[in-house]
Formats: C-alpha cells, sequence, structure tokens
C-alpha cells in the first residue's frame, strides 16, 4: 500500500519510470480482466493498451490514500463496457444493413455444443447484465466489490445479476425456458 | 435463482472454462504503452511542435536553402528603390518624348503645380 501510495505520487508528478512500473505491475490484473470479455489477443491487447493510457489521463483525479487496484479495475471494467456497446451497435449495423447473401441462401450454421450455446447465450446479453454476471461467476467477486467496481449500489447489482440469470435460463431453455 | 444450483447447468461449466482462458501481455506490451504514452503527450502539448518538426528530415536543408533566398529577395527589395517600369513600348517611345512628356509617362514624382499647368496648357 505504502508502496502503491509512493508510485502514485511519482506517477502525478510525471515521472516517466513510475508510469513503466505500474504498467509492469498491473498490465497482468488489466489483461486478465479484459479476457473475461473479449476473446480475441488483439482486441484485448488494444483495450488493455487504451485502459492505461485514460489511467494516465486521469491520474490525477487518484488519490494515494485509495485502493488503486480496486480503481483500476474500474476504469478497465468502463472502458470493457464502452467497447461492448459499441461492438453491439455495430453488429446490429452490420445485420441490419449488411450485404444480403447471394440469392437469399444462408449457410446453416454448425449446431454448437453446450459450451458454445452457452457462450452465444452470454454474448447475447446486454453489457449491463453480462459485466456483473461475469465479474460474479467468472472472476469470483462479491456483489460489494462489484458494486465498488461498477460504481452501483449493492441493490442494483443484486437486481442485475438476478435479470442476467433468468434470461440465461430462458435462452438455455432452463426451467424458466422450460416452462414456458 | 443460483447457476451453481441446477444440474447439469451447460453455464457451470462455462464459467469454469472461462476461469482458465486469460491472456497474458507479452514482454513488449510495456514498451508498447510508454511509446503511445509518449506521443500522446506529445500530441496534447501541441505548441511544442515547431515549424521544423512537421517537415521531415530529409527535405529540410533544401526547403532552409529556399527560405533563406526568399528573405534575401525580400531583403534585397526592400532596400533598391523602385524605378518607374519601363517596357517595350516605352523604350520606343522615348526619343519621341519631350521631357515633360517623359515626365507624365513614367515618372513617379509628383510634378509641381507650375509644371502640371504648363502640361495642361494648350500648345500653341
Amino acid at each position: 500500500m505504502d508502496f502503491d501510495r509512493e508510485l502514485i505520487v511519482r506517477a502525478q508528478a510525471g515521472d516517466r519510470s513510475a508510469h513503466e512500473t505500474i504498467v509492469n505491475q498491473y498490465s497482468a490484473m488489466v489483461f486478465r480482466l479484459v479476457s473475461r470479455f473479449f476473446r480475441n489477443r488483439e482486441d484485448v491487447e488494444d483495450i488493455a493498451q487504451d485502459v492505461f493510457l485514460k489511467l494516465f489521463a486521469r491520474i490525477d483525479q487518484v488519490r494515494p490514500d485509495e485502493n488503486f487496484p480496486g480503481w483500476l479495475a474500474r476504469v478497465t471494467v468502463n472502458t470493457c463496457y464502452d467497447e461492448l456497446r459499441k461492438t453491439r451497435r455495430r453488429k446490429e449495423a452490420i445485420e441490419t444493413y449488411g450485404p444480403e447473401i447471394a440469392g437469399g441462401q444462408t449457410v446453416a450454421p454448425r449446431e454448437p455444443d453446450s459450451l458454445g450455446r452457452a457462450r452465444q447465450a452470454l454474448q447475447r446479453l446486454d453489457a449491463k447484465l453480462r459485466i456483473p454476471l461475469v465479474l460474479k461467476e467468472v472472476e469470483e467477486m462479491s456483489v460489494e466489490e462489484i458494486a465498488k467496481t461498477m460504481g452501483l449500489t449493492q441493490t442494483n447489482v443484486k437486481v442485475r445479476l438476478f435479470r442476467a440469470r433468468k434470461k440465461l435460463q430462458a435462452m438455455l431453455g432452463g426451467p424458466e425456458g422450460d416452462s414456458q | 435463482m443460483d447457476l451453481k444450483g441446477i444440474a447439469n447447468n451447460p453455464m457451470n461449466k462455462f464459467f469454469e472454462s472461462e476461469r482458465k482462458r486469460f491472456f497474458e501481455p507479452d514482454a513488449f506490451f510495456t514498451q508498447r504503452v510508454m511509446a503511445q504514452l509518449d506521443s500522446a503527450k506529445k500530441v496534447a502539448r501541441g505548441q511544442d511542435f515547431g515549424f521544423w518538426d512537421i517537415v521531415p528530415s530529409s527535405t529540410r536543408p533544401v526547403l532552409a536553402l529556399a527560405v533563406m533566398l526568399i528573405l534575401c529577395f525580400v531583403i534585397v527589395e526592400m532596400f533598391i528603390p523602385q524605378y518607374p517600369q519601363r517596357g517595350m513600348v516605352e523604350s520606343f517611345l522615348e526619343p519621341e518624348q519631350s521631357p515633360t512628356e517623359s515626365i507624365l509617362y513614367t515618372d513617379i514624382d509628383v510634378p509641381s503645380q507650375d509644371l502640371l499647368q504648363q502640361l495642361i496648357e494648350p500648345e500653341d
């Protein structure tokens, strides 16, 4: 913690070696967190770079006695959220305005296995439901940690987790889906 | 409604597999971030960009020579007094012009009032 505090103070003063140390020390954490939402290595690397550039642009806002890894996780999750929303909008635009397949014939997609179906179901979830669910189930964060990371109240996180699970079950034909 | 409590839920297996799947930064990641940070700082300090920073280094000597020649030309032009322009027509007509006509056509200085009066008056 003392090491972090000194590092932050040096980084705020514009010390290049402090910036370098921060990237060295926290890049693995940022990569792991971004990997939870993106499957392509290039995407993960681009977003991780973006996270550090945002971090150093706003380093003055960090209080040296604050939990720095928590703050960095928040910047990372917010960057992922923005990127997921952009990706979703691009995908919708391609689906709406993209070129039609010649002759109106479509190639039947290969039937995905259970993991593939789960992945597709998760990807269809809205980013504001998907992020807390992934943080809870994959990163194994507590509701309190998710609330701090996403800047939400704990009740809001619980509601989002409930909705995300309900939607997933409906998509995968679980108890909710079977009953309909 | 806990996903872990549902038997054979594909999401449980999926989340387990996701926990093991993550990328790690390569050895040059820090260098790339620092390079991007340096260029971002340079762009942010736009005023630090001088004229020569936007000129490619290979063309700098040529451009410097051109700028120097233009400056020399401007300085010389400032110090040499301007003479009225003498084209081909003026050179051809010169022998037939009287001194007063010459003043009218070629002299840049304004003639005196008496001289003007003299020029205006009809010749006998």
